[in-house]
This record gives C-alpha cells, structure tokens and sequence, in this order.
C-alpha cells in the first residue's frame, strides 16, 4: 500500500508540472505576440511595448522565463495584473473565499438532495417514483446552469421577491440562489449514482444475508449496504469540487459576484495574460491536490487495497 | 479477410448472420426500442429541421431592427416577442439554433478525430509514446471542465471560432483516454495478431481492425460529448467570450435579455428552452445507446474466448 501512495504522489507531481509547463505557455501561444495582443487598439509610444515586453520578461530565452516563473509561483507570486497593477496572487486570496464559500453550499445542497433523491430511487426501483426521480434527473443534467439561474432570478427576485439577484457577501440570503444553481444539475448526477451504486450493493450476497439473519430493512439498507454504496460515491465528490470551481465562472458572473471565476472571465475579456495565468495555474492546482487526497482516501475506505 | 478463420470459430457471428443485420443496425435498433430515445430523437428532429428551415418558417431577417416594436411580448406577429431592438425573437431562435447545433457538431468532430487518432497510436505502440500522451491527458484533465476551454480563448482570444476550437481542444483528452483504453484491450485479441501475422500493415489494422470494435463505446462519448459541446459553446456566448453581437446565438441571446430579465421575460425564457431541449435530447440518446452497447456482448470479448 505504501508503494501506491507513494507512487501516486509522484505522478501527482509530475502532472503539477505539466500543468506549470502548460499555464506558463499561454503567453507565449498568443497568435502573434502577447504585447500587440494586449495593447489592442490602443496607440502607444514605442516606449511602452518594450517596458511591457520587459514587465513580462519576454525578452529572455524561453527556458530561464520558465524558470523563473516556476521559482517565483513556488514563493507564491504569481506576477501583477497589467491592467491595475495588482499582485496576481493577492487578487486570487481576495477572491478565493468567495468562491470556495459558494462551491461548498452548492455542494452540501446537491449531496444532501442527491443522496436523499438517489436512495429513495434505489429502495422504490422501478416503481413510478424511481422512473419520475430519474427522469427530472435526465432533466437536471441537460440544463444550462446559466438559463436555470436566470429562472431562479425570475422566480425569486422578480416574482417573489425572495431572495436578491445580486449576490455580495456570504449571508444565507446572497449564497441562496447562486449555490442553488450551481447545485441542481450537480444534485441531479448525485442522485443517479447513488441510485446505481446502492442497486448494486443490494445485490450482493452480504446484503442477502444481512436478511436472511432477520435483520430489520433500516439496518440493512443502513448498515450494510449505504456504508459499501459510499465507496464509489467519494471519489465522484473530489471531481465535483472541481466541477463546481469551474462552474462558477458563469454563476459569479451572472449574480454580479466576487470570486475567482468572474476574475477569470473578466481577466480574459482584458487580456490579462499574468492575471489569466494565475487564475488557472490556482485552480489547476486546487484540482490536482483534491483529487489525490481523494485517491488517497479511496485506498483507505477500499478494505481490499488497504490490505494488500 | 484476415480475421476469417476466428470469426468463424466465435458464435456471434453466426446469430448475426441468422438475424441479417449488421452490428451497427442492431445497435441503433435496440436503441431506438427505448422510450427516451424516442421522445429525444422526435425533439432533436423537429429542432433541427426548424433551425435548417428558418428561411421557410419566418419571413423576418434575423439582424432586422425595428425601433416602433422594441420589447414586445409574444403575440401573433411575433411568436417569441422582439427584443429590445425589435427584433424577432423566433427568427433569432431559429438561426440560432442553426449556429449552437454547428458549434457542437465541429467541436466534437474536432476533438474525436484528434483524440482518437492520438489513442489509436498511444494505445497500439505503447512504450515512451504512450506514456508521454498519457502524461499530457493527465495533464489536460486536471483542467476542471470549462476552465480548459476558458483557457484556450484567453490565447486564441474571444470568437465563435475560437470557441468551437476551444471546446473541440478541450474534448482531445477524453477521446484519447477512452480510445486508448479499448486499443490496450483488443490489440491482444487474436484477430489482430492473426493480421499482424499476415504482415498486414499498421494503419491497416488500426484502421480496418481495431477502430470498429472500439466504435461502441466512442459513440456514447461521441453522443453525450455533443451535448456538452453545445452546453459549454452557449455557456462561453453568454460570458461574452464566444459569439459576438449581431450574431443570433442561443448563449449570447440570453446574455443579452438578462438585462431585460425584469420586463421582458420572453428574452429568457426561449433560448434557454432551445439550449435545454437539444441537449435533454441528446442526453436521451446517449443514455439510451450507453445501455444499448452495455447490454450488448462487445465484439471483442466474445473472440477472446
């Protein structure tokens, strides 16, 4: 078992520094050059584009620009916007809360509407409550989270005057309806594995004699069978956190709300290359790390890896 | 030709002959038999032939500005409403509907045909090859979702082209991770070792040999991958950075009537509804022929015993 953990923090890090390798190359993949690109239109003295050039360290050869980006992101700097000269890395801290505050209430709404929808699906399987459940779960994966977050905004602001359309802070008021939109499509895939993780473990023999026994169904479904349903179920949460980052790109910016994700799209809009980067490279890295602890707890839930 | 002597050593074969159909008939076939599929090809019909016949079905352009009938709601001129400039919403909802099913059919072909190719070779050669691709899949994935393809604009810069090679980009790992997983298992079967031994060469058996029998389980992909194709071009259009203004695109259309979200809710409503029903549609499908090639024995399997 040690082998694998070690063996899979290595590859761990060997794909971290692809995914340096690769966010340090956006600059230098800009059709043309990255200063003509970012300058635009605009009319600027000779002057500028070389501070520029020199500001972004292009005039060195590519492998000590690499180097130097690597050495400088591993002391936690990130570079400086060129738009308002902030230092990228503390215009991410400002912004991460935000965005992690959002990504966990969508996640607790989706898991807990998830789970209870998917079990009651798995207990009454092919009754009309499963084909309906699964049904709006078909639903729930194909809409796009930006049209149900306008509905929400529509219902709830407009109609009912509920909740704001306008998400600021990190009161039950504001997370309400940016989490709820992230959250029912994500609560829509939770349920369908649920359904099928727990159909497949109420099939096993271990649960036929858990019966047999004359042990009452709440401890069957509780004890024996959820409990082995869960196992496949952490992996898929590690990969919905990353989902949930990237999502909130769209609900950030459609709820006028601060975040990582809106910082993004708006570095984009301004080519703001060290901006851009920095985003990316943060989230990236993010995915990775959740990802192998993810892994990593599989191994210790899974009896028959932890065992080898 | 090569692969006679074990086909005719396998029993799958001769049910197929029995039932004269080929694989591919029967899988579309079983797929058809399920009540999703159905109800999702009727949608996607209906919607492409509605997105392919808007110059039939409405007589208004779609760019047309008319300053005395902004904002208008649904009546019987304008089935949708106008926005608010005037124009009709049902003429842009058809068109636009044209460009979104464009973006996610280019998209996919884009991605599938790099990402399968790059599998079939990762997967066939093996050795360094394969572990340096499998090292950039890894890589690429580590990208949650749309943060690849926001990446990739921010190089090629916003544009519904750049967003269509952003998304098809985005895609290449998937297609090469799934390819190269079925490569890994049918090029031990003893049909392609029996073309190999005839010295039948690589393309040829990559090609005529291993690429159909990983067809099944790429069509699912390839399927579901067009949904979320059409999901993420919407999705950059309504952040601004995909299809620019004139253009009538169901993602752009909503970005635009979000600031109207109070008065005009009809500039909300219909494109959402264009987006959701062709990808409830496709998801349908691609759920329905997911178990169709599940249920179904793969082609490989059988010969391998």
């Amino acid at each position: 078992m040690y082998s694998y953990l070690i063996r899979r923090f290595l590859t761990s890090i060997l794909v971290l520094f692809g995914v340096s390798v690769l966010v340090f190359s956006i600059i230098h993949l800009v059709p043309g050059d990255a200063v003509t690109a970012i300058l635009g239109r605009q009319k600027v003295s000779a002057e500028r584009v070389i501070e520029l050039r020199a500001q972004l360290g292009l005039n060195d050869p590519i492998p000590v620009q690499y180097g130097r980006y690597l050495s400088n992101a591993l002391r936690g700097d990130l570079g400086e916007s060129i738009r308002n000269y902030v230092p990228v890395s503390e215009a991410i801290a400002e912004q991460l809360p935000s965005t992690i505050a959002l990504a966990f209430s969508a996640l607790t709404i989706a898991l807990v509407l998830g789970f209870i929808l998917g079990l009651a699906a798995a207990l009454n399987y092919g009754s009309w409550f499963d084909t309906t459940i699964m049904g709006v779960s078909v639903s729930g994966m194909s809409v796009p989270t930006f049209w149900l977050g306008l509905l929400l905004i529509m219902l709830f602001s407009v109609r009912l005057k509920w909740f704001p359309s306008i998400s600021n802070s990190n009161s039950f008021s504001d997370l309400f309806l940016p989490a709820l939109t992230l959250a029912l499509p994500e609560s829509a895939v939770v349920a369908r594995m649920v359904r099928a993780s727990m159909l497949d473990v109420l099939g096993k023999e271990y649960v036929t004699v858990a019966r047999a026994k004359g042990l009452p169904e709440h401890g069957v479904v509780l004890k024996h069978a959820l409990r082995n349903a869960l196992i496949p179920i952490v992996t898929f949460v590690g990969l919905q956190m990353a989902y949930l980052l990237g999502g909130s790109a769209i609900v950030e910016t459609m709820f006028a709300r601060q975040g990582i994700g809106r910082l993004a799209v708006d570095a984009i809009s301004n080519r703001d290359y060290p901006m851009v980067q920095g985003v990316v490279l943060v989230v990236a890295v993010i995915y990775v790390v959740i990802n192998t602890f993810t892994d990593i707890t599989y191994t210790f839930l899974n009896p028959k890896i932890r065992l080898k | 030709m090569s692969a006679k002597p074990t086909s005719l050593a396998a029993p799958a074969p001769a049910s197929r002959m029995v039932r004269g159909a080929s694989p591919s008939a029967r899988l579309v076939r079983r797929t058809l038999r399920n009540r999703g599929a159905q109800i999702g090809a009727v949608i996607l019909l209906v919607l492409i032939a509605a997105s392919l016949g808007a110059p039939l079905l409405t007589s208004h352009d779609p760019n047309a500005i008319d300053p005395t009938a902004t904002l208008q709601p649904p009546s019987r001129e304008h089935p949708m409403g106008t926005d608010h400039i005037g124009r009709d919403v049902l003429t842009r909802f058809l068109y636009g509907g044209q460009l979104s099913l464009r973006v996610g059919l280019i998209a996919i072909a884009l991605g599938a045909t790099i990402g399968v190719t790059l599998g079939l070779i990762a997967g066939y050669y093996g050795g360094w090859l394969d572990a340096a691709s499998s090292w950039v899949t890894d890589v690429l994935l580590s990208f949650p979702d749309i943060l690849l393809a926001l990446a990739i604009i921010a190089v090629l810069g916003p544009g519904i082209v750049n967003a269509m090679l952003a998304i098809g980009i985005a895609f290449i790992p998937s297609f090469m991770r799934l390819t190269r997983g079925n490569v890994l298992a049918i090029r031990e079967m003893g049909y392609v070792e029996a073309a190999r031994a005839i010295g039948t060469p690589d393309p040829q058996i990559l090609i005529k040999h291993i690429l159909p029998n990983a067809l099944r389980t790429l069509l699912v992909l390839l399927t579901l991958g067009i949904g979320s194709a059409i999901l993420a071009g919407a999705a950059l259009s309504f952040l601004g950075l995909g299809a620019q203004p004139p253009t009538p695109e169901w993602g752009a259309m909503l970005n635009a009537g979000q600031k109207f979200i109070r008065q005009a809710w009809w500039l909300t409503l219909f494109p959402g509804l264009g987006i959701f029903l062709t990808v409830l549609a496709i998801n349908l499908i691609g759920d329905a022929l997911s178990d169709a090639v599940a249920g179904a024995t793969p082609a490989y399997s059988n010969k391998a015993t």
